[in-house]
């Protein structure tokens, strides 16, 4: 057990601390922002600390614990989000120069408000690619977001904060959102672990949008046991976006002791491994060897996903940059030059490159449910490589040089493209670079995935080491 | 392909200015987003898929018999 003032603790033990008594809500939130204090000039991940904020919601809660009122399962919790959330009082910067002379929002995010309710308590809001278009966690006007494990490394993007925050032990559950990857890239590359759940699974009302088609939001957390806690406590209805499915609570948490026995998971090879370098190829069959101990484990090949990850770029490009279009028009040169010049390019794209990039998305998602025929659970890596330098520009991938920003987000984008849920968790050495493997399930299954998480975790094949500075 | 040309007649129809400094990069994300659709076009597609327009749902309002 860990002291839940540590910067280890996880939010399940905090939270047990502060209800119990051990711990006041006061004394996490002082100890969590005197780490952002100290740790946020060296890795940027923090654009806004809410301290005021913080103190009072930790002052709420204890006072609340002191007259006996219920107290939520997250009490004391500290967590930040992506800046592309609606936090009450901030200007909704969504990672971008142009955002900053919004005015500042009226209401939390739903998904604030729900940790809220749920006894987090909000610390800050997180650095992020400009308007989320991004893999590589770099910022023109923020800067560059760093990678705790190595500060010369990228972080990836676009949830750059969520996996370098988390990672660092600057905020146990952090918020992000992912269209293509953006949560399954940082937490691969900072070694933490991501939910993206299913495409309308969570509420996205009060944030700010990317590729509406294509949003998700999710958690970031050390653990896969926080991840369902989180989770659990931001489900539910939300008539106010438009795409959330409106289902019923599905509680994950008690569902993680069922383990991984008895379940079939496919290694997905061909165009995955084939793009994955080394490295990647190893931690996603570590994980698949690992799980052969109790489950049935059989090679897939899924290569339909190439024209799913094409159909993905598309409907991107296309789609954000319609959304962005009057800001391109008046505004370009305070866009970060980063997305500039892709954000016009999609606005110049042909209609009937996007039409078919929807049928063939249409398409991709019959031949992905035609693999959960015979799996429950598919596995690959996240990322093709780990963590690249900072400023880095081209990536060596199956032999070729390729631009690194896009292959970045490779094997993350045919998923988000249709809507399955992802954990990603982290498998690697203790000191050695991050890497991650997502796991992912059919539609509305993210408890699949998390127990399969879980299970890794508690084997000790995934894990979030501390990044070596902090471990020293 | 001369992204030159394509550039000025479809920046022009949207009256989206492009910066001369700026068609480079430009060119570069065209001729990548072609590439992607080059894929896509080997995806070969049954006429008869109800696919061909992402369906909208109107929102089911309770309270609305008329």
């Amino acid at each position: 057990m860990n002291d839940p003032t540590s910067p280890w603790a996880s939010a399940a033990e905090i939270a047990h601390a502060v209800r119990s008594g051990a711990c006041s809500a006061a004394a996490v939130a002082e100890a969590a922002l005197e780490r952002v204090r100290r740790a946020n000039p060296r890795l940027n991940a923090y654009t806004e600390v809410t301290a005021d904020r913080a103190r009072a919601e930790a002052a709420a809660l204890d006072a609340a614990r002191a007259r006996g009122a219920d107290l939520g399962p997250l009490v004391g919790v500290p967590f930040a989000v992506k800046n592309l959330f609606d936090v009450a009082g901030l200007p909704t910067r969504a990672g971008s120069r142009i955002n900053r002379d919004r005015p500042p929002a009226t209401a939390d995010a739903a998904l604030v408000a729900r940790m809220n309710a749920a006894g987090a308590v909000l610390v800050g809001a997180l650095n992020m690619g400009e308007y989320a278009y991004d893999f590589t966690g770099e910022n023109a006007h923020d800067g560059a977001c760093r990678n705790p494990h190595d500060p010369e490394r990228m972080s990836g993007g676009s949830s750059s904060g969520c996996g370098a925050a988390t990672a660092a032990g600057l905020a146990p559950v952090s918020l992000g959102s992912d269209t293509n990857g953006s949560l399954r890239v940082p937490a691969a590359l900072c070694g933490v672990f991501s939910l993206k759940p299913t495409y309308g699974r969570l509420s996205r009302a009060g944030t700010f949008p990317f590729v509406d088609s294509l949003d998700h939001v999710g958690p970031c957390a050390r653990g896969a046991r926080d991840l369902a806690l989180a989770y659990d406590a931001l489900q539910g209805p939300d008539p106010r976006d438009h795409a959330c499915a409106g289902r019923a609570v599905e509680p994950t948490l008690d569902r993680l002791a069922e383990g991984a026995g008895g379940l079939r998971i496919g290694l997905l090879g061909g165009w995955f491994a084939g793009n994955a370098r080394p490295e990647a190829r190893r931690a996603a069959t570590a994980a698949a060897d690992a799980l052969g101990e109790v489950a049935e484990v059989a090679p897939v090949t899924l290569d339909a996903a190439e024209a799913g990850r094409a159909a993905a770029y598309l409907i991107t490009n296309a789609e954000s940059a319609a959304f962005h279009l009057d800001r391109l028009r008046t505004r370009a040169e305070d866009f970060d030059p980063d997305t500039r010049d892709r954000f016009l390019a999609g606005a110049l794209l042909p209609a009937a490159w996007i039409v078919k990039a929807q049928r063939v998305r249409r398409w991709w998602l019959g031949q992905a449910l035609a693999a959960f025929r015979s799996a429950d659970v598919l596995i690959a890596a996240a990322t093709p490589c780990p963590a690249p330098a900072l400023g880095a520009r081209r990536l060596t991938l199956g032999g070729a040089e390729v631009a690194l920003r896009p292959a970045l987000g490779l094997l993350a984008q045919p998923f988000s493209c249709i809507g399955l849920p992802v954990v990603t968790v982290p498998v690697f050495a203790l000191g050695a670079p991050p890497l991650g493997v997502q796991l992912v399930g059919p539609p509305w299954r993210e408890d699949l995935c998390l127990r399969v998480a879980a299970w890794l975790e508690a084997r000790g094949i995934a894990a979030a080491h501390p990044p070596p500075a902090a471990a020293a | 392909m001369n992204w030159d040309a394509h550039i000025d007649a479809t920046a022009a129809l949207i009256a989206l200015p492009v910066a001369p400094e700026r068609r480079a990069g430009v060119a570069r994300f065209l001729e990548l987003a072609a590439e992607m659709a080059a894929t896509l076009d080997r995806v070969e597609l049954d006429d008869g898929g109800l696919d061909l327009a992402p369906v909208f749902a109107p929102p089911d309002l309770a309270g609305g018999a008329r």
